[in-house]
């Protein structure tokens, strides 16, 4: 078996915004580690504090109390400063929206994280092309970003966070924005990033196709770490649905839950829509029924 | 070399970088123009440093030669060259006139010099000064205004002159120098012994200063300029009115490119505040983001200055034509100076948006 590194180790974090009776916990006593060669999912309702986790787990928000250490500097601790230079090396970032710069062309996308980091010029330029050939953008170097596709431009932005080679690479709803083809192109990069770049990744999303190519999935709701026991998959929008709150439905046999009415709705109006959908695409093969746990 | 950020970021916008460079153009042409007047303006005075006299003799209480009247005697001339060191006292004639040209009457400043003989004066000053009789030298300006050529003939209070030079000196808005032989500004003058100023030519190895002392000491009816104070003197008035115009001009001029370039990169830096937003996240320093900022403030000025200079020249030369009054003389050390001045212009224009840019938070990058 091989040995895997702890990149990043997260203790206690909790993190409120507002005060008084309007104050919201975000994040409530969470403590994670994910290692080298792991893709850590963490899914959750909207508002659960997926994304304030990550953006602690970044660097780029201070918590209220807790640790996280990345390898083994303690980034709480650290000064602005310090977090910036720290980012630069040791953090890759996916974002939904991509947040490509838009003026560049698509290599220079790639080179300026190069150049941020200290590396100038045609060694940027070089280990640029690389790793955009290596990801199938080798035809698409000089293109402006606004001519790519979703999924091209999401290739981008994994490069972009590759390219430093940082240990860490956290990625926000990566797949969000694109058609189910490119949601599982992306999801395989994901996967690819993780083992072959034996980097640790942390993915939030709402995507279920996703917990395919995971190793490990956390559920988030109002901050914490739910038991992910009770899980079910809506089998109309896909989303994960907790079977305490769920709506659920028996039909031909088979107990179903989904988020809302209205979801139930739209399964009763025509179920084979959506149980024969489940049995096309890759990335859709688990079944929508009690059986299938997270 | 690393990605040109600041250049892509202006030029993804190529109307709006389009217009900010015209504004700023604008702003370094409106500077440069009225600097470059003020210089040719400036050049009225030149003339009595041209002139080989180094020191000017004038009536006690004569001002400057454009804007009080000076008369000086016989004896006041012989006073003057008897004093030490002086090689020779000429006597000058200068008078502002009306001459009949055309169908109208334009207002020129004759001048003319009673040179000994024996004066040894180089071709160039031979030839702008001291015209032979019945010929004249004039300025272009007054060629321009006028339709006066090499060749053409005038006739002055009887006096038969033919221009034999047209000449880029002077300088002056409101008239133009012409110069006469003494003999003939003798004639249209007729003012017999009277004479305008002395110019004095001091001798090989005395002190100007000392010699002007020493003439001023022996005649208390006169007063003694050196010929740089002399010019000054001409200038000065210049100054007291002008000055204090083209500085309000230059400083509009300074706020408006400021404003402009401002504008623009704290415009361009809003737009893109997400994008800095990521460079952030991704662990830009605040140097390298500033950087992009001066780099952008720095092109659109760099741009500016040069639409706007080679816009001012050929404006310049334009009005010239148009108006010979418009005068201008652009100098490289004022060029120099309005570079510096776009330059701290850019540096102010970017204070802005870099504070903007220390205000974005890194984490918005993750907000949809």
């Amino acid at each position: 078996m091989v040995e895997r590194e702890t990149v990043i180790t997260a203790q206690g974090l909790t993190k409120s915004f507002g005060s008084g009776s309007g104050q919201v916990k975000a994040v409530d006593g969470i403590s994670l580690t994910v290692s080298s060669g792991e893709l850590l999912l963490i899914m959750g309702p909207s508002g659960s504090g997926k994304t304030t986790l990550l953006t602690i787990l970044g660097g780029l928000l201070h918590p209220d109390s807790g640790s996280v250490h990345i390898e083994d500097v303690d980034i709480t601790r650290l000064p602005d400063r310090k977090l910036t230079e720290l980012r630069r090396r040791k953090v890759g970032f996916i974002f939904q929206s991509f947040n490509l710069w838009e003026s560049l062309t698509v290599s220079e996308n790639v080179e300026l994280s190069l150049n941020i980091a200290g590396v100038p010029g045609r060694r940027a330029t070089d280990k640029a092309h690389a790793v955009l050939t290596e990801l199938g953008l080798g035809a698409r170097l000089g293109f402006a970003i606004t001519g790519l596709s979703g999924g091209e431009k999401q290739r981008v932005s994994i490069a972009r966070a590759v390219v430093n080679d940082p240990p860490l690479v956290l990625a926000d709803e990566p797949t969000a924005n694109l058609d189910s083809a490119h949601g599982y192109e992306v999801m395989m990069l994901l996967r690819n990033v993780a083992r072959s770049g034996d980097r640790a990744v942390v993915v939030v999303s709402h995507d279920q196709r996703i917990r395919e190519v995971a190793d490990r999935v956390i559920w988030l709701e109002d901050g914490r770490i739910k038991d992910i026991g009770g899980l079910f998959r809506d089998p109309v929008c896909e989303m994960s649905v907790e079977a305490a709150r769920a709506v659920s439905l028996e039909w031909d046999g088979k107990t179903y839950h989904f988020c809302a009415n209205g979801c139930r709705r739209d399964f009763e109006a025509n179920p084979e829509q959506f149980i024969n959908r489940r049995r096309v695409g890759k990335a859709s093969t688990r079944p929508a029924v009690e059986g299938d746990k997270e | 070399m690393t990605v040109p950020v600041a250049r892509r970021n202006l030029l993804s916008e190529k109307g709006r970088f389009a217009i900010s460079v015209g504004g700023v153009a604008f702003a370094v042409l409106l500077i440069l123009i009225v600097v470059a007047l003020y210089r040719g303006w400036s050049q009225v005075g030149e003339v009595f440093e041209k002139l080989p006299g180094e020191i000017w003799v004038t009536q006690t209480g004569t001002s400057d030669p454009f804007h009080s009247t000076s008369l000086l005697t016989s004896g006041d001339i012989g006073l003057a060259a008897s004093a030490e060191g002086v090689e020779v006292a000429v006597p000058v004639l200068s008078r502002q006139m009306n001459i009949p040209i055309g169908d109208g009457e334009e207002s020129v400043r004759f001048m003319a010099l009673a040179l000994p003989g024996g004066l040894q004066l180089s071709p160039e000053i031979a030839a702008a000064y001291a015209p032979a009789p019945g010929d004249m030298v004039i300025e272009e300006t007054l060629s321009r205004k006028t339709g006066l050529e090499e060749g053409d003939r005038l006739v002055v209070r009887g006096v038969d002159l033919r221009v034999s030079d047209v000449r880029p000196q002077g300088g002056d808005v409101l008239s133009q120098f012409v110069f006469v032989h003494y003999s003939d500004a003798e004639r249209i003058f007729g003012v017999g012994d009277i004479v305008n100023y002395a110019m004095l030519i001091v001798s090989p190895g005395s002190s100007v200063d000392e010699v002007a002392a020493a003439v001023s000491e022996g005649n208390d009816g006169v007063r003694v300029y050196t010929s740089t104070a002399f010019a000054e003197a001409v200038r000065k008035e210049l100054d007291e009115v002008f000055l204090p115009v083209i500085s309000i001009l230059v400083i509009i001029g300074f706020v408006v490119g400021a404003a402009v370039v401002g504008l623009t990169t704290y415009t361009a830096t809003i737009e893109r505040a997400r994008e800095f937003g990521v460079m952030k996240a991704v662990g830009a320093s605040g140097g390298f983001l500033y950087r992009i900022v001066l780099t952008q403030s720095a092109i659109l000025t760099a741009a500016g200055f040069i639409v706007g200079l080679a816009a001012a020249i050929l404006l310049a030369r334009l009005a010239e034509q148009m108006v010979p009054e418009f005068v201008t003389d652009f100098r490289a050390l004022d060029m120099a100076g309005v570079l510096a001045a776009a330059g701290l212009m850019s540096v102010l224009a970017s204070l802005a948006p870099i504070r903007r840019i220390n205000g974005i938070d890194p984490a918005m990058v993750f907000r949809a």
